[in-house]
């Protein structure tokens, strides 16, 4: 884990733009926490790189004090494997919506969940796609109105902590984002894990869904690790996950070990990754690059 | 694939709506049976107003949400196979994300029609419009066509479906929608009624070329270079077609509906006598008339012309139209980097539709608008002065000028 001279706070990971959110937008309670946790687990902001597709969600990296990329809808999760594949000491932490990461997407989402590449991904869950202003989501449950389907969606959602586990994934939890302490603490576990680790967080889009509110998780979760839960055990983890009626559990459903991409790849066996090589510059060349790109 | 005609609109009426929902109550009018649909701006605006019309009653169809524009496409090119009209579309980035589907549309002769919202491609992100986004079919064998009202985004898209279908063409349609100009903005629309339409509009039939159990045919066979040109070959035929089907239907529109130009390719305004004509596409004709207005009432000969049919190109009318005038400034609300001269897509077009002529017209081209900036009257007036000033020194100090931008 990375040592510090200094500790730094939450507020040291503050970007420079203030969210432009809706006021009472679950994701202010995901960029806390992802500011809280990296900040208790001791790094600085050049340690860590966040990367995200396209939607409100998406918008994350431009309110945190890290290294960031916005790039395309759906296509945070092989920008962050490339990321990873180059420098394997960046702590890549991967976010997003749900529209972007289990509809569009979704293919990576599979795939790096097979790869196991050693990832942090944190999806802000809302049911809905909120940026272009409110219609279905995979996620989204079966009835629900919105702008694409005023007469009640038809579609059977998806179930990211399953289909996570199922794939491949190796750590795999579920959390709330109106609670801080607890979403951080996973976000740290998160970081930590060695491979492919993803959080579902439920992060309520008080615009556009006004189905799955504040009110309808704080009357409904219960937390895992309040009862007992062996997290290896991932059969049970796949039962308790798929209730999502008076009962919805948060907490890390499933932790698993087996090797991630970076330890199997054939390349990095033998050149190591791209930003540990030798680049074969000197250094007045390398101050004159660097000074041109400033 | 028939579904319940609602009838919505029993009696003609006036509707105060924007050009996207006068798009959406076309489908309705032509009892399009599948409508896919992914969000993205501007597109979304029609996929939320089918959505009510469904949820009202007022129109039953198949609607898809597919998990993305490649699914979109995808869907209603295998519906329109099995001998159901279709209707998609998307914007920007979005229908760049389909194009592999929409490729294949075109290649496989079905007869989709597909609203392109024009909006930006990013990088940068933008939602305003830009034409680089529908520009990109331009060679797939689509017809292409460029609106500028929510009238003309109505009526198009009723003549977009005869011709589409004809046996003589099977082409997917392309109606290409200014962001935000045409999509948002409300205008006073007729509605037809149901009976003008289905009068105007027989149903979708593919004949033997439909895909069906008591007709067991292949679809998209690897031909290989055994067949490709010859398949290739066949499409440019269905092309070449396509002008006459066009004047034909649109002859036909005007005679149901009273409505209609003289030309369904092109728009003249004050061109008659015009020294210098300006052309353009889409929402752009409403600042560029009103700037020839004034400009008329100060004495200058000036005309505008509006490019309706990108594809099939009017190649014959714009030479008729433009060999007078001394000089003609294409405004594109697009470009082509590394192009010819470094200039816009239509303006090439232009360009080589102006190159067989024994005396051509000083051309010039303007870059303007993108990203949705707003052409204002006064650029327009320069872009005048500018092809006034090339006409009387004979000399061209700058072929491609981009319009209000900062240095
Ligand atoms: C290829 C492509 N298609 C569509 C869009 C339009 N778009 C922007 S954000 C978004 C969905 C946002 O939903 P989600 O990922 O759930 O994020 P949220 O806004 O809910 O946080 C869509 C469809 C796009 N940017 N790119
Ligand atoms: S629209 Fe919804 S998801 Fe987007 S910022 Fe507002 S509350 Fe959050
Ligand atoms: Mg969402």
């Amino acid at each position: 884990m990375a040592t510090t001279a200094i500790n730094l706070t939450a507020r040291d990971f503050k970007g420079k733009s203030d969210p432009d959110w809706c006021p009472g937008c679950g994701d202010f309670g995901v960029l806390n926490s992802i500011q809280r946790a990296v900040a208790e687990l001791g790094f600085r902001p050049h340690e860590i790189m966040t990367v995200s597709g396209i939607g409100c969600s998406s918008n994350l990296p431009g309110y945190i004090n890290t290294y960031g990329m916005h790039t395309l809808h759906g296509r945070s999760l092989p920008m962050a494997t490339g990321v990873k594949m180059a420098n394997h000491e960046m702590n890549v932490i991967v976010v997003g919506g749900d529209g972007d990461g289990y509809g569009i997407g979704g293919n990576h989402f599979t795939h790096t969940a097979r790869r196991n590449t050693d990832l942090t991904y944190v999806v802000m869950n809302n049911q809905i796609y909120g940026l272009t202003t409110g219609q279905i989501s995979p996620t989204s449950s079966i009835g629900m109105a919105t702008k694409s389907t005023p007469f009640g969606n038809v579609e059977q959602p998806i179930n990211p902590v399953t289909s996570a586990i199922m794939n491949g994934a190796t750590f795999v939890a579920r959390a709330y984002s109106g609670d801080v302490r607890h979403l951080s603490g996973i976000i740290q576990q998160a970081v930590r894990h060695k491979g492919f680790s993803i959080i579902d967080v439920f992060s309520p889009c008080v615009t556009f869904n006004l189905n799955n509110t504040h009110d309808f998780f704080k009357e409904r979760i219960k937390k895992l690790e309040d009862e007992e839960h062996n997290i290896s055990d991932w059969k049970t983890a796949c039962e308790k996950a798929m209730l999502f009626g008076d009962t919805i559990y948060t907490g890390v459903f499933y932790e698993g070990e087996r090797p991630s991409l970076e330890d199997v790849e054939p390349v990095l066996k033998t050149g190591g990754p791209l930003s540990f090589r030798e680049l074969g510059l000197g250094k007045d060349e390398a101050h004159k690059i660097i000074t041109g790109m400033m | 694939m028939a579904t319940v005609t609602t009838k919505l609109y029993q009696e003609p009426k006036e509707e105060l709506i924007s050009g996207s929902e006068a798009i959406g109550i076309a489908c309705a009018l032509a009892d399009v049976d599948v409508i896919t649909a992914y969000p993205i701006r501007p597109y979304d605006t029609v996929m939320q107003y089918v959505s009510r019309l469904k949820a009202d009653g007022a129109f039953d169809f198949d609607y898809i949400i597919a998990e993305s524009e490649h699914s979109q496409f995808e869907i209603v090119k295998h519906a329109s196979s099995v001998g159901a009209r279709t209707f998609t579309g998307s914007s920007g980035v979005g229908w760049f994300y389909a194009f592999e589907a929409i490729t294949v549309t075109a290649g496989l002769r079905m007869p989709v029609v597909a609203m392109v919202g024009n909006r930006a491609l990013d990088d940068p992100g933008a939602f305003g419009v830009e034409h680089n986004d529908a520009m990109a079919v331009r060679d797939l064998g689509w017809h292409l066509y460029w609106v500028a009202t929510a009238q003309e985004a109505l009526d198009m898209a009723l003549i977009a479906y005869k011709v589409a279908e004809d046996p003589r063409v099977l082409l997917p349609f392309a109606l290409s929608c200014d962001g935000s100009f045409l999509t948002h903005s409300q205008a006073i629309v007729q509605v037809p009624s149901q009976d003008q339409v289905d009068k105007f509009l027989p149903a979708y039939n593919r004949g033997s070329l439909q895909l069906h159990p008591d007709n067991p045919i292949t679809v998209a066979p690897q031909a290989n270079e055994d067949w490709l040109m010859e398949i290739r070959k066949q499409t440019d035929e269905a092309m070449r077609r396509t002008p006459a089907v066009i004047k034909e239907v649109y002859a036909e529109f005007k005679e149901v509906f009273g409505r209609g130009d003289d030309s369904p390719f092109i728009e003249q305004y004050m061109c008659e006598d015009a020294d210098v004509i300006l052309v353009g596409m889409g929402t752009l004709a409403m600042p560029t008339r009103v700037a020839v207005r004034r400009m008329r009432e100060t004495g200058k000969k000036v005309g505008f012309l509006r490019v309706k049919f990108f594809r099939p190109f009017p190649t014959e009318e714009l030479q008729e139209a433009l060999k007078g005038a001394k000089g003609i400034a294409v405004i594109d609300r697009d470009y082509s980097y590394g192009s010819p001269g470094y200039g816009g897509v239509l303006f090439h077009e232009l360009r080589s539709t102006m190159y067989p002529l024994d005396e051509r017209p000083v051309m010039l081209n303007f870059i303007a608008g993108l990203g949705g900036r707003e052409v204002m009257v006064s650029d327009v007036e320069e872009m005048v002065e500018t092809t006034q000033k090339a006409i009387d020194t004979g000399k061209i100090d700058q072929e491609t000028t981009w319009v209000a931008v900062r240095e």
